[in-house]
């Protein structure tokens, strides 16, 4: 880390723009996949990604290489600078940004960065021979990872960053119809309960009594924290960031201090949740603070990077996306409320209802109204009289996701981390209300 | 270290060492550029240089990979070995020695066809191509948004192995497009694109951009989002369908590329993208589509975007049958593969980089023209709808049911194409739909669709792959979602 801030140092002061910025996120991975109950790959990798961005004016240029050296990030400055040279000036765009030291961040746990292959592959096998005494085959995928993070630029700015990671998800399936999905997520790979996650597992693959068909038709559903999870997701990208409210295509445009979801709905983006632990500053080197997003269901704001924070006379919330991104801010750590009943006492609850485990392959029908269409996948049961019954032939649904948000009976007291698409959420089980089912899947 | 050759030969003689039965060595260096330009300004400039190695083997009869972009000595030497310490930690589950496929051993340089390398075109001459884009989606007041992009990409890749192969290729690849959105309140709009919903992708230089008519149906696409904002919405009933070439790229891949990634089908993807209907025992009897219906891997089709001169295991580029006459005759293959099937791999093993280890992907997943013009595909039809460029997608897990959707659509009643519908969607079976199909357009009509941005794998991996498509006519569907 002290030698990329040496190389960044002394390449900013041969910068010729008028501002510069160095960034560079390094990452040490581990994964493990394994398929019919045997690891199929296995993979290390070692990698380090730059990024310059230099501005001159109001014209801005970036550029990225992964060839670290004095002479790589001379170079990298240089091609950037040219870049620039060649660019059109952006009127919106004002200055890169100073930023204060971030609070040293909390997630880097030895214990997952040394962690080793043979203890990856015992890991698996514990789960393999768990549901093996239930004759379910195992597939999955196990990593352990370190991400180093460093930021800075000519207006002063120095941060660095260091996280870990350590993740496996596991579905465990037969020749029949039974299959069960389940996850675990922690920085330290130390508080991964492996025999846990098996027979979380094995417990949904085995549910007793037949498959039953549903007809297409409006439930009432329980969704598990990967399942809400998966809608939460998509909410964020689509609503929860600073370019959709600049150009209205959020569908929390012009609605702040409106109620859009149901009052037990509280939604924050929290980096430095004790829970959440996540790099404390972003992209730009600002540091990451909790911004509410919806609170008892009343829409209360969104995230920001300096250029979009800018175009809404707000602050940046420390959201900034890697320099070459054209997505726009979007919330990377979020955390709801938990609610206060268990899962067990939201099912009991339930006269008629659908329990999902998760979602697949879902993708937007009709953004701005927010709906997405899916199907459920590795763990659907039909819930009677406030019992699960049967196992569900898998449906494809067509839902509002904001609907759905605004349909919400109850959360449950325990949540759960579930990693998605770089972002991680901590979420309780939730039960909706009206959930549209348009077929078998 | 600047010689790949040499780099490689130590990684695969510390590999063998430190107990490989087999190592490859693959080296990639990436040079890559985008652009885009939104409602008048440039919006990014990006260029990209990346390289590494990747060192994958076989050890105690298991797989094991690691990777590094540090191409210096002693971490060639320690990527080797840690390659083999992590196939022996894999080793302890592996219940069977990993067997492949024989494959001919060549020595062999490749260069994809490309005319004028987009590397030597100045960021300013790009800049200027886009602002003239720009310029065209501004002639039409109606639109509110203008997105145009240009992408380009060329990949020197070097493949070596314990078994002989010293194999170079160099690709070039080059991707434009555009999106205009209309808009009469922020919750109303209508966005049309071209060529694609996702641009045009194909292995050629920047003469790609000559070769696109952006001229002619920028202004087609601005009227057609204007005039959406006041088209009626799809029906909800069951019709015919034909669906354009762009668009049925889209229902290949999804549908008859995945559904046949052998990887899949013995369930290496269980946990993630999925598995497979099209289990093996259905090989040469399955009626997967209609007689009129046979595709083929194809990863020497000409400036395809899922063409190379050689997969990553070695495999020299061929065409493969997937589909002959509706029945399923063979799968998207790899040597481990292909090998548990007792066949010789289709040659789709193709890695992400060189941080990735390779997985069973699409090449050119190509859908054999047929003999009708876009004319008779819809004079057939009495009650249906014809549907252009897709605008949503989504299958389920085991590639059977899906429902797609796409940017506009309009009405045919007695053969004759009538009023516009927005957001038209449908939604079927894979089997019965591509049974159900018994029109395709004509060689006229055809041409092989990139997808750039295709994702498979943990860690994801994204794939360049292609679709060779034509305008069909599928019979019975469920409209209107």
């Amino acid at each position: 880390m002290s030698r990329i801030i040496d190389i960044f140092e002394q390449s900013l002061k041969k910068s010729t723009a008028d501002q510069t910025e160095l960034v560079c996120e390094k990452e040490e991975f581990y994964l493990t996949r394994f398929a019919e109950s045997r690891i199929h790959q296995n993979i290390g990798r070692a990698d380090h990604t730059l990024w310059c961005r230099a501005v001159i004016g109001k014209k801005i240029g970036v550029a990225k290489t992964n060839i670290l050296s004095q002479e790589s990030i001379n170079e990298l400055v240089k091609t950037a600078i040219e870049i620039c040279s060649q660019q059109v000036e952006n009127p919106r765009f004002t200055s890169l940004v100073s930023s204060p030291k971030a609070q040293q961040t909390e997630g880097f746990y030895k214990s997952t960065a040394e962690y080793s292959p043979l203890n990856r592959a015992k890991a698996v096998k514990t789960i393999v021979d768990i549901a093996g005494q239930d004759k379910l085959a195992t597939s999955g995928m196990f990593q352990t990872s370190t991400t180093e993070l460093v930021v800075a630029n000519s207006l002063g700015t120095r941060q660095q960053g260091k996280v870990t990671e350590a993740k496996i998800s596991i579905t465990l399936s037969d020749n029949s119809d039974r299959s069960g999905f389940a996850q675990a997520y922690s920085r330290d790979i130390k508080d991964i309960d492996f025999r846990d996650v098996a027979n979380r597992g094995v417990q949904k693959a085995s549910r007793p009594n037949k498959q039953v068909e549903l007809q297409p038709g409006t439930y009432t559903v329980i969704l598990e924290p990967e399942a809400v999870a998966d809608f939460l997701l998509f909410l964020g990208f689509l609503g929860f960031g600073g370019r959709g409210m600049f150009n209205h295509r959020s569908f929390m445009a012009d609605k702040i201090g409106s109620a859009i979801m149901s009052e037990n709905v509280t939604i924050a983006e929290d980096p430095i949740n004790p829970v959440i632990q996540y790099m404390s500053f972003d992209y730009e080197g600002v540091p990451r603070s909790k911004v509410v997003i919806v609170e008892k269901g009343i829409a209360k704001g969104v995230v920001y990077d300096s250029y979009y924070a800018h175009l809404n006379n707000v602050q940046s919330t420390g959201n900034a996306l890697q320099p070459d991104n054209s997505y726009g801010p979007y919330p990377k750590a979020m955390v709801m409320d938990a609610g206060d009943k268990s899962l067990d006492e939201m099912i009991a609850s339930t006269g008629r209802g659908i329990l999902i485990t998760h979602f697949w392959y879902l993708n937007f029908i009709n953004p701005m109204l927010t709906t997405v269409t899916g199907t459920t996948r590795d763990g659907t049961f039909l819930i009677e009289n406030g019992k699960i019954t049967a196992p569900v032939t898998d449906m494809r649904i067509s839902q509002s996701m904001l609907e759905a948000f605004n349909n919400v009976e109850a959360l449950s007291k325990q949540r759960r981390l579930v990693p998605k698409f770089g972002v991680l959420m901590y979420v309780p089980a939730m039960k909706i209300d009206n959930f549209n089912f348009v077929s078998l899947a | 270290m600047d010689d790949v050759k040499k780099a490689g030969m130590i990684a695969l003689e510390k590999a063998v060492s430190a107990g490989a039965s087999y190592a490859d060595f693959r080296y990639t260096y990436t040079e890559s550029e985008s652009l885009s330009y939104n409602n008048g300004a440039p919006e990014s400039v990006d260029e990209s240089l990346d390289k590494g190695f990747g060192v994958r083997v076989i050890a105690d009869g298991a797989w094991g990979f690691c990777s590094s972009a540090d191409v210096t000595e002693n971490e060639i030497i320690r990527v080797a070995e840690k390659a083999v310490e992590i196939a022996k930690a894999s080793a302890i589950l592996q219940t069977k020695p990993v067997e492949l496929a024989p494959i001919e051993i060549y020595t062999d340089s490749y260069i994809s066809s490309f005319n004028v390398d987009p590397f030597k075109i100045s960021t300013a001459e790009k800049l200027q191509y886009l602002a003239y884009l720009d310029e065209l989606m501004s002639q039409n007041e109606g639109i509110k948004y203008r997105n145009s992009f240009l992408d380009f990409r060329k990949i020197n890749k070097n493949l070596l192995s314990t078994e002989g192969l010293d194999i170079h290729q160099l690709i070039v690849q080059s991707g434009a497009g555009v999106s205009v959105t209309a808009m009469r309140s922020h919750r109303d709009r209508a966005r049309r694109s071209y060529p694609a919903n996702e641009g045009i992708f194909e292995c050629k230089g920047y003469e790609l951009l000559d070769e696109v008519d952006f001229e002619n149906n920028i202004p087609i696409i601005c009227q057609q989002a204007v005039a959406l904002l006041e088209a009626e919405p799809c029906p909800s009933k069951t019709c015919d369908i034909v669906l354009d070439g762009s668009h049925v790229s889209l229902v290949i891949h999804e549908s008859i590329g995945h559904a046949l990634e052998l990887d899949r089908v013995f369930g290496g993807e269980r946990n993630f993208s999925g598995t497979s209907f099209a289990t093996p025992e259905k090989l040469d009897n399955f009626k997967y589509a209609s007689d009129i219906v046979s595709v083929v891997a194809d990863a020497t089709s000409p400036h395809g975007l899922g063409s190379f001169g050689y997969d990553d295991d070695g495999v020299k580029a061929h065409e493969s049958d997937l589909i002959r006459e509706g029945i399923l005759v063979g799968y998207l293959s790899s040597r481990e593969t292909a090998k548990r099937i007792g066949k010789l791999s289709s040659g789709a093993m193709r890695a992400d980089g060189w941080g990735n280890v390779p997985i069973v992907r699409m090449t050119n997943t190509n859908l054999k023209p047929g003999n009708l013009t876009l004319d008779e595909l819809i004079s057939g039809v009495d009650d249906g709808l014809y549907m252009q460029t897709t605008s949503s997608w989504s299958i389920d897990d085991t590639r059977e049911n899906f429902q797609f959707g796409c940017q506009i659509a309009w009405e045919i009643k007695g053969g004759k194409l009538g009023k516009m519908i927005k957001n038209p969607t449908y939604g079927g079976n894979t089997v019965s739909f591509w049974n159900s199909c018994d029109g395709i357009g004509n060689r006229s009509l055809w041409r092989v669709w990139g997808t750039p941005n295709c994702g498979k794998g943990q860690p994801g991996q994204n794939g360049r792959v292609g679709q060779g498509a034509a305008p069909v006519r599928i019979r019975n569907v469920k409209v209107g979602f």
